[in-house]
This record gives structure tokens, C-alpha cells and sequence, in this order.
């Protein structure tokens, strides 16, 4: 089964039991994304909007690169993969 | 032409002359060149004393607001002395007691689409610190209307990010994000807290960058991002390119001068702590609050996080998160009073939002908060 590692900024743990960075399932980070939100439903609304787009003040990489310069959701994911979930925060 | 170094300029910048990158070359080019600083708060004070003790010759200083207690468990530019003092003024006085040589010129207005061009085309660098959407999302256009390098740094809690965006050479801050969140999503530092070191580490990570921008050496963090977490002391690199559909920067930009950015992310351009107002109609004072809890029944919600509560709290409330309301609001009735609070206003305006548009009518905002509640009715509580 493949399971990439998935990092969560300070922002969002609170929705995920606290944790920064755990594995979940996903063979593309679309599934990675429906996967994470059956487990945590209130993470739907961080990520998605209401007609069910991806927010745009948030990204996601894939070992270092964004996904809009791979395949975007369709993005393929193997084990190990780092997926890092970021938002923007305007703390200074 | 580079200006010439004194002797006590020699003396004072020996160990940047022992650097073969830095030099006495580079030292001259960093006293002939220019950086503003947008925010003299948690990133700005570091970002601020270190480029004055690296002496760079002008720096300027954009903040208007004043020295508030709860700024000093990280902004260590200011002190006990200048509290209520101009936090511009307050930081003036600390860079001038560490470098007289330079110069250093403030502005003690808000960073606006007004002002903005006229008081950044003087400086070569810009170094964004500030605490709120509308000001970053200002001072990105600017630098990219003005080509010049705007050094990023944000913070929230234990989570840091860096940058260095300059779309002469790689992507913009709206290449990354192309609009700014919800508002109500992303909690600011006055409403989640930050861990006060942490604007220390981002800030000198923008004082580096900006130091190697102004002498012409190393490689950037144009075209990537640094991910900071301090609770498992992780840095994580990622790599920003350009968005084709960015619209400020890229080929089809329709963004061509300044907008309204408090329009545009739909916040104001600060991050205060006691704004909290739904309206006129929708607010109450906590000194009405306190009257009217003397005649007769009322459902007091607080949409605090339950940590908050040990700090400060009110007798006979329910507490449901602002996190956790969307999907708790079975355990409320509609049919009853009821009056939503948080620290100081901001989350419980949000809460009443949601509650009004899921059919409550007879919902209030205290105004303030319990923070206002605290100066108002019940002096033995503390104000956080
Ligand atoms: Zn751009």
C-alpha cells in the first residue's frame, strides 16, 4: 500500500489530532486529499471551497515541488513522497 | 561611486572587511545602499537592528502604531521605557544608539496604496514584515510595479515562512498566492498567539537575505520558499516558479497600478487587538452586558479555544470553539438570548456571522470581548 508523508502547517494541526506530519493513503494526491477528510471533516473547509475547489491562499507540494508544475490533484504519489500542505499566514 | 569609510567605520566593521565576500568593497556598497522596512513589530525589530548594526546607510521605517505591553515578549527593538511611544520613534532611538553613521527615516502613517510608491521608490530593498493580508499584498505589487526584491518572511505560532520575490527573476508573492484566504480561516498572531522567538529566526533569515542582495553575493531565495517549524525544528525547501496566470506578474496581468487592498481581502490593513464589532446592532458593551445579565435569563457563548479559558473566564458560559460551532449548533436554542464573546471580538464576530446565517436572531457580540469586559466590569481579571 502506498502511503507518502504528509506535513501539516501549525495553522491546520488542530484538525488532525495535533500532529505535524503523519502517513496517509492516496495513489495521487487527489485521493491523499478525499482520504484526509474522511478521517478529519473539518478539514473540508480549509481546503476546499464551497463548490468544492481547491482554496487558492493554499498549496501543496510534492517532494519540493508545487503541484501545479507536475499534474496538479492527478499528481501521482508512491511511498514515502513528502506532501506538504501550506497556507499562507500574515503573522509578523 | 561607493562612499569612503572613517577610520571608526573601519574599526566598527572590521569583521565584515575580514570576509572576502563582504570587503571593504562591500561594506561601502552596503553604506551607499537603502532597505525599508514595512513593520517594526516581531519580524521588523531584527530585521531592523541587524541591518543597522551591518550598516546599511539608509533604512526606513514604516509603522504607525505604538509600543503595547504585549509587544514585547518578542519585539526587542522597543523596551519598557517606550511603551505608548511610537514604535517608528522607539525603534529610531535604538538603531541610532547602536550605528549613529547611519541614516534612518520614519514613517509614522499606515503603509497605503496612497503613499506606498512615493515613500518605497527611494529604497533599493524591501523587507516585508507586517502583520496583516492587506499590506503584503501592497507591498508585493509595489516591488513588482517598482522592480525591486521584496524580502518575505511571515509567522504564525511555531510555523515560520521566507521568501525572496522579485518578479524581474522569479515568481511574485500572488504567484504563490493568488488570493488571500477567507476571511476567518487563517487566524492572525494578535487571535492565535505566536511563540515569541520565532519572528526572531525569520527575521534575521530577511536580514541575511537582504544583506546579500544589497552586497551582490550567494544565491537568493528567489524562486524558493523555506518552511519553518520550530516544534520539530524542521526546515523544509520548496521551489516557486512564476504562475503563467499570475495577475500582477505575468503575461496576461490585468493588475496594473495599486488597488484597495483592504477591499480585496476583505480585512483591515492591521492586526488590533480591540476592533472586535459586529455593527452597531449587532454589539453590546460589556458594561450593558453586565446590566443585562442582572435581568433575567441569557446563554453566554464563548467561542474561545479551551487553553484561553484558564487564562480568563466568566461564570455560567458554554464554551464551543469558533473551530467546532458549524458543527455543534444542535446544542444551541435558538428561541433563547444569547450573547457570543472571544478575546476581544474578532472570532465572535465571526461566530455570530454563522450563527445569524444558520436562523439565530436573538444573538449579540459583546464588544471587545472578555479583554473589554476585564477593563470595564471586572477589574480582577487579567487582559491578554
Ligand atoms: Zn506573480
Amino acid at each position: 500500500m502506498d502511503m507518502p508523508i504528509v506535513r501539516f502547517p501549525a495553522l491546520m494541526k488542530f484538525y488532525v489530532d495535533n500532529q505535524i506530519e503523519f502517513p496517509c493513503m492516496g495513489v495521487t494526491v487527489a485521493e491523499l486529499l478525499d482520504n484526509l477528510v474522511a478521517r478529519y471533516p473539518a478539514l473540508q473547509p480549509h481546503l476546499f471551497e464551497p463548490g468544492g475547489n481547491m482554496r487558492r491562499h493554499f498549496n501543496i507540494f510534492v517532494n519540493g515541488e508545487h503541484i501545479r508544475e507536475l499534474n496538479g490533484l492527478d499528481t501521482p504519489l508512491k511511498n514515502d513522497d513528502k506532501v506538504i500542505l501550506m497556507v499562507s499566514a500574515a503573522g509578523g | 561611486m561607493a562612499p569612503e569609510l572613517s577610520h571608526e567605520e573601519i574599526l566598527r566593521y572590521s569583521r565584515h572587511l575580514l570576509i572576502p565576500e563582504v570587503g571593504l568593497e562591500g561594506q561601502r556598497k552596503l553604506k551607499s545602499s537603502s532597505a525599508l522596512v514595512i513593520g517594526t513589530g516581531g519580524l521588523g525589530s531584527p530585521v531592523a537592528l541587524y541591518l543597522a548594526a551591518a550598516g546599511v546607510g539608509h533604512i526606513g521605517l514604516v509603522d504607525f502604531d505604538v509600543v503595547d505591553k504585549s509587544n514585547l515578549q518578542r519585539q526587542v527593538i522597543h523596551g519598557k521605557s517606550t511603551i505608548g511611544k511610537l514604535k517608528v520613534e522607539s525603534a529610531r532611538n535604538k538603531l541610532l544608539d547602536l550605528n549613529s553613521d547611519i541614516q534612518i527615516d520614519i514613517y509614522d502613517e499606515p503603509f497605503t496604496s496612497e503613499n506606498a510608491i512615493r515613500i518605497a521608490e527611494n529604497y533599493d530593498v524591501l523587507i516585508d514584515g507586517t502583520d496583516n493580508f492587506p499590506t503584503r499584498y501592497l507591498t508585493n505589487d509595489v516591488c513588482v510595479f517598482l522592480g525591486k526584491p521584496n524580502v518575505y518572511g511571515s509567522i504564525f505560532r511555531f510555523d515560520g515562512q521566507l521568501s525572496v520575490f522579485d518578479a524581474r527573476l522569479g515568481p511574485c508573492y500572488r504567484c504563490l498566492f493568488p488570493e488571500p484566504p477567507p476571511r476567518g480561516l487563517v487566524p492572525s498572531c494578535a487571535e492565535g498567539g505566536v511563540l515569541g522567538v520565532l519572528p526572531g529566526t525569520i527575521g534575521t533569515l530577511q536580514a541575511t537575505e537582504a544583506l546579500k542582495i544589497l552586497l551582490g553575493i550567494g544565491d537568493t531565495m528567489v524562486g524558493r520558499l523555506l518552511l519553518y517549524n520550530a516544534l520539530d525544528m524542521s526546515f523544509d525547501f520548496v521551489k516557486l516558479k512564476k504562475n503563467p496566470k499570475c495577475r500582477v506578474c505575468g503575461p496576461h496581468a490585468d493588475i496594473k497600478e495599486l488597488i484597495d487592498y483592504e477591499e480585496f481581502c476583505g480585512v483591515p490593513g492591521h492586526d488590533h487587538n480591540d476592533e472586535g464589532s459586529a455593527g452597531k446592532d449587532r454589539d453590546i458593551t460589556a458594561t450593558e452586558l453586565a446590566e443585562r445579565c442582572r435581568s433575567g435569563k441569557l446563554v453566554l457563548l464563548d467561542v474561545r479555544e479551551p487553553h484561553e479559558l484558564q487564562i480568563s473566564a466568566l461564570p455560567n458560559t458554554l464554551n464551543i470553539p469558533l473551530g467546532q460551532l458549524a458543527g455543534r449548533l444542535t446544542e444551541l436554542d435558538s428561541a433563547e438570548d444569547m450573547v457570543v464573546f472571544c478575546k476581544a471580538g474578532t472570532r465572535s464576530t465571526r461566530a455570530l456571522e454563522l450563527l445569524i446565517s444558520a436562523g439565530f436572531k436573538k444573538v449579540k457580540n459583546l464588544k471587545g470581548g472578555i479583554n473589554a469586559w476585564a477593563r470595564e466590569v471586572d477589574q480582577e481579571l487579567p487582559i491578554y
